[in-house]
């Protein structure tokens, strides 16, 4: 198994009109040994960000990030064939009309000979139960045969490192199901960002991010537990706690336009 | 998205006599027909030209309806040119002008519909190899078509959901509200492509430095 460590590693991009730039991921450190790894947090905190630090789609602005002792930065191309990479859409990540052809071009590197990889890409496509697919359009597939395929693309040049950003996001409860089972059956070490609590309590380690920071670094259950609570914590207060705040509200002084049935028009419109 | 149109016909498994010819007689069948468009100069000789190209196509078992699906996005655009020309240089000429195009068209169709996008790479892959000497790569000449390929019925994908959303909201009228939303699409679409294919170490030089780790690197890149 690969080992991914990140070292003192921080992400701040420049934001146009802000003297200081913004930070997407506080500096941290980190040694990724497990076998099944989950990151999870709300929208924007950062999970995104530290996945794609690990395959070299993103470049700590500090720090390093290493796999295997390759550099992130120096040696992309050592990395990438360690670390394959599924997004959360996989219409974006499915370069190829079809299934087989897509596969096939994940292939194409390593393999030189057309009809050797030909077989590899039936191989792979058998294994993941997609072979009755091959030739169909990829807009033709259901969701989940799309995120299986996607998998499947990856996995046929053998990573060592599997990351997926948010895999389940666009799968019903079936599909959900159907990935869950597979990333269970793989070999490789699997670094997932996940919203499916269910699917995080199934790993060895998770991480909570929140605002740029890991906020939390642990077993499943309490990192789940932590999550909820910061949720918790962050919504707005309800039941009898929202009546006791009512009083000191502002009054929004949009209610008369959204009360008013017609809005004027603005100039130069019918 | 709901819309995938086509310019040329997408791969059909099969084991006709086009199936089986070789890709440099394909390349030469595209390459002459692209060619003979500027030499034509008889909408008859046009008119039998295309009527060989559909022949070869039907040949293949690709079927008419396919056929028509590769020709009609660009339908629209042949009569406004048709039109166009008439008007200009009378019937003869705007009759040639608008079959040679579909000559063109149906000849590319032909190459792939009866050709497999991968022998297709194989094939750009071959004939870019004399530049490898001048440091090109062939792989990204294949990938290129490959891309573009792929990208031609994503936009037209995106204009028919952009135009169906401006039909929902009344603007189907405006300009802006179907042109800035494929633009961005597009670009969202580039960018995600870019992604993807790094991701998944396509389209990556040969030659790297593979130096073990000295110091931090310096900057960010965010894609």
């Amino acid at each position: 198994m690969s080992l991914i460590a990140l070292d003192r590693v921080a992400v701040r991009v420049a934001v146009d009109g802000r003297p200081a730039p913004k930070t997407l991921l506080a500096e941290l450190t980190l040694r990724l040994t497990e076998q099944r790894i989950g990151i999870i947090g709300a929208n924007g905190s950062g999970k995104s960000t530290l996945l794609r630090l690990l395959n070299g789609l993103v470049l700590p602005s500090s720090g390093t990030v290493t796999v295997d002792k390759w550099d992130t930065a120096r040696s992309v191309r050592e990395v990438r064939r360690r670390v394959g990479f599924v997004f959360t859409d996989p219409l974006s990540q499915l370069v190829m009309p079809t299934g087989r052809e897509d596969v096939e071009l994940s292939l194409r590197r390593s393999v030189r000979n057309a009809r050797e990889r030909s077989r590899q890409a039936e191989s792979t496509l058998d294994r993941f139960g997609l072979l009755p697919l091959a030739d169909q359009s990829i807009y033709e597939l259901s969701g989940g045969e799309r995120q299986l395929l996607a998998l499947a693309a990856v996995l046929a040049v053998d990573p060592e490192v599997l990351v997926l950003d948010e895999p389940s996001t666009l799968l019903d409860l079936r599909n959900r199901e159907l990935l869950r089972r597979t990333l269970a059956g793989l070999s490789q070490q699997v670094i997932l960002s996940t919203h499916d609590l269910e699917l995080a309590l199934d790993l060895d380690r998770v991480l909570v991010v929140d605002a740029g920071a890991v906020v939390f670094d642990g077993g499943p259950a309490d990192a789940v537990a932590h999550y909820r609570a910061l949720c918790a914590a962050g919504l707005p207060a309800t039941g009898a706690a929202a009546d006791a705040a009512r009083p000191v509200l502002p009054v929004l002084p949009v209610l008369p336009v959204l009360e008013s049935p017609q809005r004027a028009p603005r100039p130069g419109q019918p | 998205m709901s819309g995938h149109g086509f310019l040329l016909a997408n791969y059909v498994p099969g084991s006709s006599l086009l199936h089986r010819a070789p890709l440099w007689l394909k390349f030469l069948l595209v390459v002459g027909c692209g060619m003979a468009s500027f030499l034509i100069v008889d909408w008859a000789a046009a008119a039998a030209a295309l009527a060989v190209m559909c022949s070869l196509f039907l040949l293949s078992g690709a079927g008419v309806s396919r056929l028509f699906r590769a020709v009609r996005p660009v339908l629209p655009v042949l009569a406004a040119i048709g039109l166009l020309q008439w008007w200009q240089l009378g019937g003869p000429t705007a009759a040639r002008i608008v079959l040679n195009v579909l000559v063109c068209i149906v000849a590319a169709s032909v190459l792939t519909a009866t050709t497999a996008v991968q022998r297709l790479l194989d094939g750009v892959a071959s004939l870019a190899k004399p530049f490898q000497r001048f440091g090109a790569d062939p792989e990204r000449f294949a990938l290129t078509i490959a891309i573009m390929l792929r990208s031609i019925p994503f936009i037209a994908g995106a204009y028919s959901d952009v135009r169906d959303s401006a039909r929902a909201r009344g603007l189907e009228r405006n300009p802006r509200a179907l042109i800035l939303p494929v633009f961005i699409t597009t670009v969202a679409f580039a960018r995600q492509t870019g992604d993807a294919l790094a991701a998944r170490g396509l389209g990556e030089a040969d030659t790297e430095e593979h130096a073990p780790p000295t110091a931090p690197a310096a900057g960010y890149a965010v894609p």
